[in-house]
């Protein structure tokens, strides 16, 4: 008997093992086939998509939205979800909450099961990943050129740019920001420093942080990015005339002089004391409270700082980016933009029409005013239709409007190690604003390590 | 005079010991205790540092309740982790009881490949489980949250080394008097190790209580997700909101909470006895 039970346990598992070789195998055959361009989840979208249709006219779209995981930008979009279908009553779009952090690996492991969403809102470093591996239709290729052109008629023309890769669009801007410094007008008033007026260069925020830190003793600026995604890094770089990545895509640049002087200029703050020695959470918690006098941030955290000025007794500014003397700023953008996955030809067409809603005028309403991001038609904040009255009420928009003129798209690093080479500049920012020497050997090496990763 | 100051020594060192002990448990507590105190505290004195709110209020979890589909959420992460602990407790004690009393050809071998499976992390696995459980249908279902979760390896050696601290020769008298091994193990290993099985079955359902990356992939709408999704709800990129967070996460650390202290005697039995590392 003993004999007997023996050989069954063997056999359970050796069938478990081989179970799990074999699934192994069938995800590395459809991460392939999708990787290849999407040939297996075509055909299986296509399948589904038929059926659907025969079985009715209403086209189900599936949407995967971190904005829709999220308690506070919830109800926005739902509305737009909502006035969309109200508008286009042949289509559904079923939202499915995933958290930013986690869209990608859900959408990996979706491709892999063959059955991807048909529309997935992706942050925008990870573009390059979304067309070489997710296989994102670009529009080019699913509606008309005249159709296409049409649509764009009114559209900030920098805009357009931030999901174009190869000169194909493949992402439309969808809910994004770009640095916004917001200050503490009262503590500029303590300091006796002009409270309507932040800021223009790096210069003059370096004097007037150390001004409000030795006259209010609260502390005076705080950058947030150099954890978690290095839009803002970006944002420094370019402004001082420096790029990230080359503009073949082959060839990291950000440990080159002008991309060191940026992070100096940084370094510089941190050491002189005028920028604090905090992490980003505990500088945001500062400011809040009233401690620290400026951050440079993105415009999504404004309604919660709005709150805490008004229960602090404090009056919340904001300025645009300060610039690197005489150089024009860059700003880059963060947050997402909204991928078409889908191989079916009806679905397609059923995203493009709800793509088409969430970017149009009546779209970016929505977006800017419940959401809390940025309209890409500029002629909508002086449209009473539209966003005039909610503009002239939220007047802290304005420097983040002003901004759009100068956007710069935030790059997405090519191949699949794409992360880890966001990873490893954001951790030599790190290690560089937390040094006193010389930040050159720093920044160079983790350049050097970094373009070891690209493809 | 010896005894006196030897006493004198013994206390000194009682006490130091003791503020040890007091400085952990200090440590160990007060994030639970910020955390319930935040959750009452109106979002204006959130970051405020004040031991107790200012303004006691119950808005947090109003907001919590009505944000998310908390009863449903908790409901199924009950069910999940209450399902996968009871089959991980089966499908570990059986195993268990086969490799203490069987050695049979092959069987360190088995008790290796499952060890092994203990140290492949579950990023490798999840994309060909998913893979399988879409395949099956089980999308969107308790059943697809519930299935690849029914073993583990982790119960299986941790029962393996209680199962062999208990006499072999009280089991060979049992099988002498003509007891089956059904019986053996029900009505004379299991009472017996009750104690460890108890604080194993405590870590398998904190386990499964926090699994947040598999429910993550397997479930689409909130409805048919577990609580730890739901928690994520609160947080963003940008900010989070940390007053209905901690009510959520107050309301989430409850089952724990209860069960700990329904087997609390078990769990510390356990530990007394050095049955659990």
């Amino acid at each position: 008997m003993t004999r007997k039970t023996g050989w069954t346990a063997a056999l359970l598992t050796l069938t478990m093992i081989a179970t799990a070789a074999c699934d192994k195998t069938a995800a590395e055959t459809n991460g392939e086939a999708a990787g290849a361009g999407g040939d297996a989840s075509e055909t299986g979208t296509a399948t589904s998509a038929a059926s659907a249709s025969s079985s009715g006219d209403k086209i189900t779209i599936k949407l995967y939205s971190y904005n829709l995981a999220t308690v506070g930008q919830k109800e926005g979009t739902q509305q737009l979800i909502d006035e969309f279908e109200a508008a286009h009553p042949n289509i559904h779009v079923e939202g499915i909450p995933v958290a930013s952090t986690d869209i990608n690996a859900k959408v990996q492991a979706d491709i892999a099961a063959g059955s991807p969403p048909d529309v997935a809102q992706l942050v925008f470093d990870g573009l390059d990943y979304a067309v070489n591996n997710f296989g994102a239709k670009p529009l080019e290729d699913i509606v008309p050129a005249d159709e296409l052109a049409k649509n764009f008629e009114g559209f900030s023309p920098n805009g357009l740019k931030l999901g174009q890769l190869n000169g194909k669009t493949y992402g439309l801007p969808f809910t994004f920001s770009t640095p916004v410094l917001f200050y503490n007008a009262k503590l500029f008033k303590d300091a006796g420093l002009n409270p309507d007026q932040g800021p223009a260069t790096w210069a003059e925020l370096k004097q007037d942080g150390l001004q409000i830190k030795e006259k209010t003793k609260a502390a005076g600026f705080h950058i947030t990015g150099a954890v978690g995604a290095d839009w803002i890094v970006q944002s420094l770089i370019g402004s001082n005339g420096g790029q990230v990545l080359s503009d073949d895509r082959k060839t990291l640049r950000f440990g080159e002089p002008e991309a060191v002087g940026a992070i100096q200029m940084w370094q510089d703050l941190v050491q002189s004391g005028a920028h604090d020695k905090l992490n980003d959470t505990e500088a945001f918690e500062a400011f809040t409270q009233g401690k620290t006098a400026m951050v440079l941030t993105s415009s999504a955290v404004q309604n919660m700082l709005l709150g805490a000025a008004k229960a602090g007794g404090w009056e919340l500014k904001a300025s645009a980016m300060p610039s690197f003397d005489g150089k024009p700023t860059a700003p880059v953008n963060s947050g997402s933009a909204l991928f078409i996955l889908s191989g079916d030809k009806a679905k397609q067409q059923a995203a493009w029409e709800f793509l088409k809603f969430a970017t149009s005028e009546r779209g970016y309403t929505i977006i800017t005013s419940k959401i809390g991001y940025l309209p890409l038609r500029p002629a909508i904040v002086d449209d009473p239709q539209y966003l005039k009255d909610w503009v002239e009420a939220n007047p802290l928009v304005k420097p983040n409007l002003e901004q759009l003129s100068r956007l710069q798209p935030w790059v997405s690093y090519p191949g699949p190690s794409w992360y880890q080479i966001e990873t490893t500049l954001l951790e030599a920012v790190q290690k560089s604003i937390a040094s006193a020497g010389d930040i050159t050997p720093i920044m160079q090496d983790a350049q050097n390590r970094a373009q070891a990763l690209m493809p | 005079m010896g005894q006196h100051a030897r006493f004198r020594r013994l206390s000194a060192t009682a006490v130091g010991k003791h503020a040890v002990l007091i400085a952990l448990s200090f440590l160990a507590v007060f994030p639970f205790y910020w955390m319930i105190v935040t959750s009452f505290k109106p979002e204006t004195d959130i970051f405020g540092s004040s031991l107790l709110p200012a303004h006691w209020t119950f808005q947090n979890y109003v907001q919590a309740w009505t944000a998310i589909p908390m009863s449903r959420m908790m409901a199924n992460s009950l069910l999940t982790a209450a399902a996968q602990t009871v089959m991980q407790l089966l499908t570990s004690i059986l195993a268990a009881y086969a490799f203490t009393r069987w050695q049979f050809r092959g069987s360190n071998l088995i008790f290796t490949l499952i060890a092994l499976t203990w140290l492949v992390p579950f990023q490798v696995i999840m994309i060909p489980n998913y893979v399988v459980i879409s395949g099956w249908g089980l999308r969107d279902t308790l059943m697809g949250l519930i299935i690849p979760n029914i073993a583990s390896a982790f119960a299986v050696m941790q029962l393996y080394a209680a199962f062999k601290s208990f006499p072999k020769a009280l089991i060979e008298a049992a099988h002498l008097d003509g007891a089956s091994d059904w019986a053996v193990l029900w009505k004379m290993i299991f009472p017996n190790l009750r104690a460890s099985i108890a604080s194993i079955a405590v870590l398998l359902f904190i386990t499964g209580w926090n699994d947040y990356f598999w429910p993550l992939l397997v479930t689409t709408k909130l409805e048919h997700s577990t609580l730890q999704i739901g928690l994520q709800m609160f947080m963003s990129s940008d900010s989070n909101l940390w007053g209905p967070l901690m009510a959520a996460t107050t309301v989430a650390s409850l089952p724990i909470l209860v069960i700990y202290l329904l087997l609390q005697r078990q769990i510390i039995e356990s530990f007394v006895k050095g049955g659990l590392r």
